[in-house]
């Protein structure tokens, strides 16, 4: 266990370092640097205030002079400063990652329970299995953001229950009535994961014989799922967990930009293409950290759950 | 019977795209022409499907757009079953520190958010290394490189697993101890006995593709005008979803059925 | 079960909860975020809109172009005495102008504005370590006189027609930055209070100071206790950053959303569809602004050079039919950079009309005959090919793009159709003259803003001047270059007027761009709301709020 935890860490730390190195190359190497771009937008600014800014930003350094002095900076715990927002990383991205992690926290909630109950509706009726099939793949097939945007036309624009997008200023409800739609469309992706997983994890059980046993001693259908079936169908769960905790950020961009939510996603989307190295960077790896910690967690759920992974 | 339903579905999407300057000779419209006196006609004998925001006919796009999200998800799929297929049969054979290097290789590829490093990839400078810039050609080159990059992980952990339960079998110790090569022994023993995996995972993999290009394109990142495949037609028509909602429906529906055409292929491989 | 799916039913009919019946909030939808809240670094619309509420300058134009007093009393003229010709200490003509700040004018904590803060905004960005955006009205500005709390001289080593306009130079609360400017101007942006706590209300100096910043979604305001002026009629404005325009329309028809602004708001493409369907729920208006859409050619290609082939791209191009049809005669189209609005515009300038039989002839004249593919060629055999380039991903330009394609190609002129993202485009492309063809996009100036950058041969971009200047198109002229040199310091209108004239001429004749048109500001008001009046150029329409009534 121990020794599985250290390979574990070790890994992560050399994916973290190598990713940060490609990034801060691949940005860097994009032509058109931050002050380039405030030149497009400005027609007063002069080739003198170019130079004078590009010094002042540190920007007429070799690039890789630049991510050596990021990359130390990086480990005395100095994230530096965002230039689109002008204020520390670390301040931004706290509030946004909240946000995502709310949202894809509910999203993998919703996708669990839902395709768990479609799971088991096919394991239990095998003759609405094809329905249960079809509304998997259908979610799985539509790309996310038409799929958010039909729901927005429909929901939000033409019966006006919901909003259409943007965060709830106070909580409770009113907060949770903000987080439907884009919740709605991420989930939609995973749920023919989950339910194929648990379709066939639970029609094995439903076949053990001590099942037979059970409902030959008259334990109720319903009963039978939730006590004796549904336990057994938690580890392809968590299999479905690990396995798309990367996917779901790349979900969790294209619905915060739909649905005008800040998050992570649109945070490292906006930084890319606004030229903020610092904010990139920080934000990318973070993601990746929290995904692969993620995965590191639900392995060792998986592990403590099913014996015969131990 | 899934699999049958999605090669039909994919086989009706392929001759779309295949016919499609028949279509056009017989229609008697040019798809890349723009005609902004028939702007977001509804559908007619003339448009069937209408026309959209540069009065182009919809239908004729849309076949065209075939072409393009199809050769988008198949060479993607080819590249990276070919890679890995290639690394997954190499960590099984060698085994020991390669195996390991390249697992934890793919592992790290697998726990990254594919889409913003993607993002970052859509938006670097092809120019830079040599490429040319901005033709059609080489856009749908760029972007099936990028896709190429994530898309192998899937594959090679596959061909790893269904190699090594293959190397492990009494015919191939039998093989060897007989006197056969290495590469005789992967070519003839191991490889036909992982092609049904491997198929599975590059049906997968077109899925994946074709939906991670109508994504790119959603971001403006994705193949440039006038090409048309159905990601830029989606990405095109969302500004004015909500008076022209036609123009975004059909192409949404294009890559929905070609997406849960591949997943019934690779479901009904599965069984 | 059951009432688990009973409350959610309840949850989702709860409907809308945004209605104000009151009316006390305004909610606005913009499609950016400011990068920061510093009056003086980085120039951004976001920015310039929110500090319309927020701040105010000494002047600014208003919606009829004219220059007027916001934060001053009267507009400094040579006529009224405020401003005052004189030498320079090295002995150049110089000027000498003298604001006077309004009176009761204080910031958001009580501290009046005085003419010590205008001192330290001048002190800071004479001081280039600091950082700010341009500096060619400071580097002008070579001392500032403080006469007394509410009187303020600046002293200029060059007189230019503009000399009364104050600029970015705006009041910044000294009482709050200026020692955080003073411990060390270098890493100063980064320490102001604007950054690091901008709802401070001693930080803002209009009807308006900010309560609440998310970065990236969106500010509130709240009233400002101590302004002076006419009250504004909202308690409350809420500015909601949505970038996805259709979801910045989404969130209008969900009613989430008061108003769009039209600085910053949706395509006049999605605006005008939107205005067939929901005519009677919103108001809609137009208004021409400065953003100039044009097409750069680069004259250092042989085929370009010839200025018959360039008349013709012109006259090949029915600039009409498409603001016509793609923008339903919204925006007017541009025969120069110089807006029809702007005073200095020559309504008998050069019009070229879309004239395909004239395009031929010229076309034909420079040697390109028509091929068996329709294609042009010239005696080498040559086909006429040009490059056309944009930004990627601006869908708006890669339309009209497609459009200009199709009837080039009936004039026999191939096109071949290279985007790149923006960075890209302008960071390399463009702005090191690396474009082969044509390459569409957009000048966003001010009122008799002088195209100096932009046409004056001294302004070509060169490995050797550091790719500086942003005559792209490579531009060569010896009688425009006089008269961008002469403009800024003619100081009589009547004759500037005629420098104007005779620039426009040439422009038109010689076309070193094609001119599309000038972009529009598509604004979207609630019905209930009045007062609002676009200005069309870089001063926002929220700079007059206290002007925005509710209609009864």
């Amino acid at each position: 266990m121990i020794r599985l935890l250290a390979g574990r860490a070790v890994q992560i730390a050399v994916t973290l370092a190598l990713l940060s190195l490609a990034m801060f190359l691949l940005i860097g190497l994009m032509p058109g640097d931050p002050i380039d771009l405030a030149l497009a937008g400005d027609p007063r600014l002069t080739a003198e205030d170019a130079a004078r800014l590009r010094a002042l930003h540190g920007l007429d350094q070799p690039l890789l002079t630049r991510y050596l002095a990021w990359a130390a900076a990086l480990l005395r715990g100095e994230f530096g400063y965002s230039r689109l927002f002008a204020q520390p990383v670390a301040q931004i991205i706290g509030p946004a990652l909240l946000s995502t992690l709310v949202l894809l926290g509910a999203a993998i909630a919703v996708s669990a329970v839902l395709g768990l109950s479609l799971g088991a509706l096919a394991a239990m009726r095998p003759r609405l299995a094809p329905l249960a099939d079809a509304i998997a793949i259908l979610g799985q097939s539509a790309p996310s953001f038409w799929l958010g945007i039909l729901l927005i036309i429909v929901f939000a624009v033409t019966l006006g229950w919901l909003p259409a997008g943007g965060s709830a200023e106070a909580g409770g409800w009113e907060a949770l009535r903000f987080l439907l739609l884009p919740v709605a469309t991420l989930a939609m992706a995973n749920l023919a994961a989950y339910a194929r997983h648990s379709a066939a994890e639970l029609t094995n059980v439903l076949r053990a014989p001590w099942i037979t046993a059970a409902r030959a001693r008259g334990v109720g259908e319903m009963r039978l799922l939730l006590r004796h079936a549904a336990p057994n169908a938690a580890v392809p769960v968590l299999q479905v967990a690990a396995l798309d905790a990367g996917s779901l950020v790349g979900g969790a961009l294209i619905t915060e930009t739909l649905f005008a939510r800040p998050g992570m996603g649109k945070l490292i989307y906006d930084a890319v293409m606004g030229n903020d190295t610092n904010l990139a960077l920080v934000a990318l790896l973070l993601v990746a950290l929290v995904t692969m910690l993620a995965t590191l967690a639900a392995d060792l759920g998986q592990r403590a759950l099913d014996p015969r992974l131990a | 019977m899934r699999l049958r339903l999605g090669l039909l579905l994919l086989g009706l999407l392929a001759a779309a795209g295949l016919s499609a300057p028949l279509a056009a000779g017989w229609l008697g419209l040019d798809p890349f022409a723009p005609d902004l006196f028939n702007r977001f006609a509804p559908a007619s004998a003339q448009n069937p499907l209408g026309t959209d925001d540069l009065g182009r006919d919809v239908l004729l796009r849309l076949m065209q757009g075939a072409r393009v999200s199809l050769a988008v998800g198949v060479a993607t799929a080819l590249a990276a079953t070919l890679l890995g297929t290639a690394i997954g049969l190499l960590a099984a054979w060698r085994g020991g520190v390669v195996d390991a290097v390249l697992m934890r290789l793919a592992d790290g590829l697998l726990a990254l958010p594919a889409l913003p490093v993607l993002v970052v990839l859509a938006a670097a400078d092809t120019g830079r290394i040599g490429l040319p810039r901005g033709e059609p050609a080489s856009d749908i080159f760029r972007i099936v490189a990028i896709l190429s990059v994530f898309g192998w992980v899937g594959v090679a952990r596959l061909a790893r697993a269904a190699a090594l339960s293959v190397l492990a079998r009494d015919y191939v110790r039998a093989a060897r101890a007989l006197g056969a090569g290495e590469a005789r022994v992967l070519a003839r023993h191991v490889l036909p006995n992982i092609a049904g995996p491997i198929a599975i995972a590059a049906a997968l993999t077109v899925a994946g593709a074709i939906l991670a290009e109508s994504t790119l394109s959603f971001l403006g990142l994705g193949i440039a005008p006038p090409a048309a495949s159905w990601g830029n037609m989606l990405a095109n028509a969302q500004d004015l979803v909500f008076s022209a909602p036609w123009v975004a429906v059909w192409p949404g529906l294009a890559i929905l059925m070609a997406v849960a055409g591949c997943t019934l292929v690779a479901d009904g491989l599965r069984r | 079960m059951a009432a688990r799916w009973l409350t959610l039913a309840l949850l989702l009919a709860a409907g809308p909860a945004l209605a104000q019946p009151a009316r006390e909030t305004l909610t606005i939808g913009i499609t950016q975020y400011p990068a920061t809240f510093h009056p003086n670094i980085e120039s951004m619309a976001a920015k310039s809109y929110i500090a319309g509420f927020t701040r105010r300058p000494l002047t600014a134009r208003d919606a009829d172009w004219e220059l007027t007093c916001l934060g001053c009393v009267t507009v400094p003229t040579l006529e009224n005495g405020l401003a005052v010709r004189e030498q320079t200490p090295d002995g150049k003509a110089g000027i000498r102008v003298t604001w006077e700040l309004r009176e009761g004018w204080a910031w958001g904590d009580g501290t009046p504005v005085t003419a010590e803060d205008l001192l330290f905004a001048w002190q800071a960005g004479r001081d280039f370590s600091t950082g700010f955006g341009g500096s060619e009205f400071y580097r002008r500005a070579y001392e500032a006189i403080v006469e007394s709390a509410r009187r303020i001289t600046l002293r200029f080593d060059q007189i230019t027609f503009e000399y009364g306009a104050s600029g970015d130079w705006v009041p910044l609360p000294s009482h709050i930055e200026r020692a955080r400017w003073e411990a060390e101007p270098r890493t100063y942006r980064t320490r102001s209070a604007y950054e690091t706590e901008p709802t401070n209300p001693g930080l803002w100096s209009g009807p308006y100071r900010v309560t609440a910043a998310t970065p990236g979604a969106g500010v509130t305001l709240e009233r400002n206790a101590h302004w002076s002026g006419p009250a504004p009629a909202f308690r409350r404005i809420a500015i909601r950053t949505i970038e996805n325009t259709a979801a910045l329309e989404a969130q209008l028809l969900a009613g989430q959303l008061d108003m769009v602004a039209g600085e910053l708001g949706l395509p006049l493409e999605q605006v005008t569809a939107l205005e067939r369907r929901a005519r009677g729920r919103f108001r809609f208006e137009y208004k021409p602004g400065l953003i100039y859409e044009h097409l750069d050619l680069m004259l250092d290609n042989p085929i370009l050079a010839d200025r018959r082939v360039r008349q013709a791209l012109v006259l090949a191009t029915d600039r009409a039919q498409i603001v016509a049809r793609l923008y339903e005669n919204r925006q007017p189209v541009a025969h120069t950079g110089v807006n029809p609005l702007d005073g200095m515009h020559d309504d008998a300038v050069r019009q070229w009309p879309f004239d395909p039989a004239r395009a031929a002839a010229l076309l034909a004249e420079a040697g390109w005959t028509p091929g068996p593919d329709g294609i042009r060629r010239n005696a080498a055999g040559d086909r006429l090919t040009l490059e056309l380039m944009t930004t990627a991903g601006n869908r708006s330009r890669e339309q009209v793009q497609q459009v200009i394609q199709g009837m080039w190609r009936q004039a026999g002129i191939e096109t071949r159709i290279r985007n790149e993202p923006p960075r890209v485009f302008f960071g390399e492309t463009v702005s090191r003259r690396r474009f082969t063809g044509a390459a569409l996009f957009a000048w966003i100036s001010s009122p008799e803003n002088v195209p100096r950058t932009t046409l004056h041969s001294s302004e070509i971009p060169t490995a050797e001047r550091n790719w500086s200047g942003q005559n792209y198109t490579g531009f060569r002229n010896a009688e425009m270059d006089a008269l961008l040199e002469a403009l800024p310091i003619e100081l009589d209108r009547e004759r500037r007027r005629a420098l104007w004239h005779r620039l426009q001429a040439i422009y038109a004749e010689e076309l070193p761009a094609i001119p599309l048109w000038f972009r529009s500001d598509a604004h979207v008001w609630p019905t209930w709301l009045e007062g609002v009046r676009p200005t069309g150029h870089l001063t926002p329409s929220s700079n007059w709020v206290e002007q925005w009534r509710v209609a009864r």
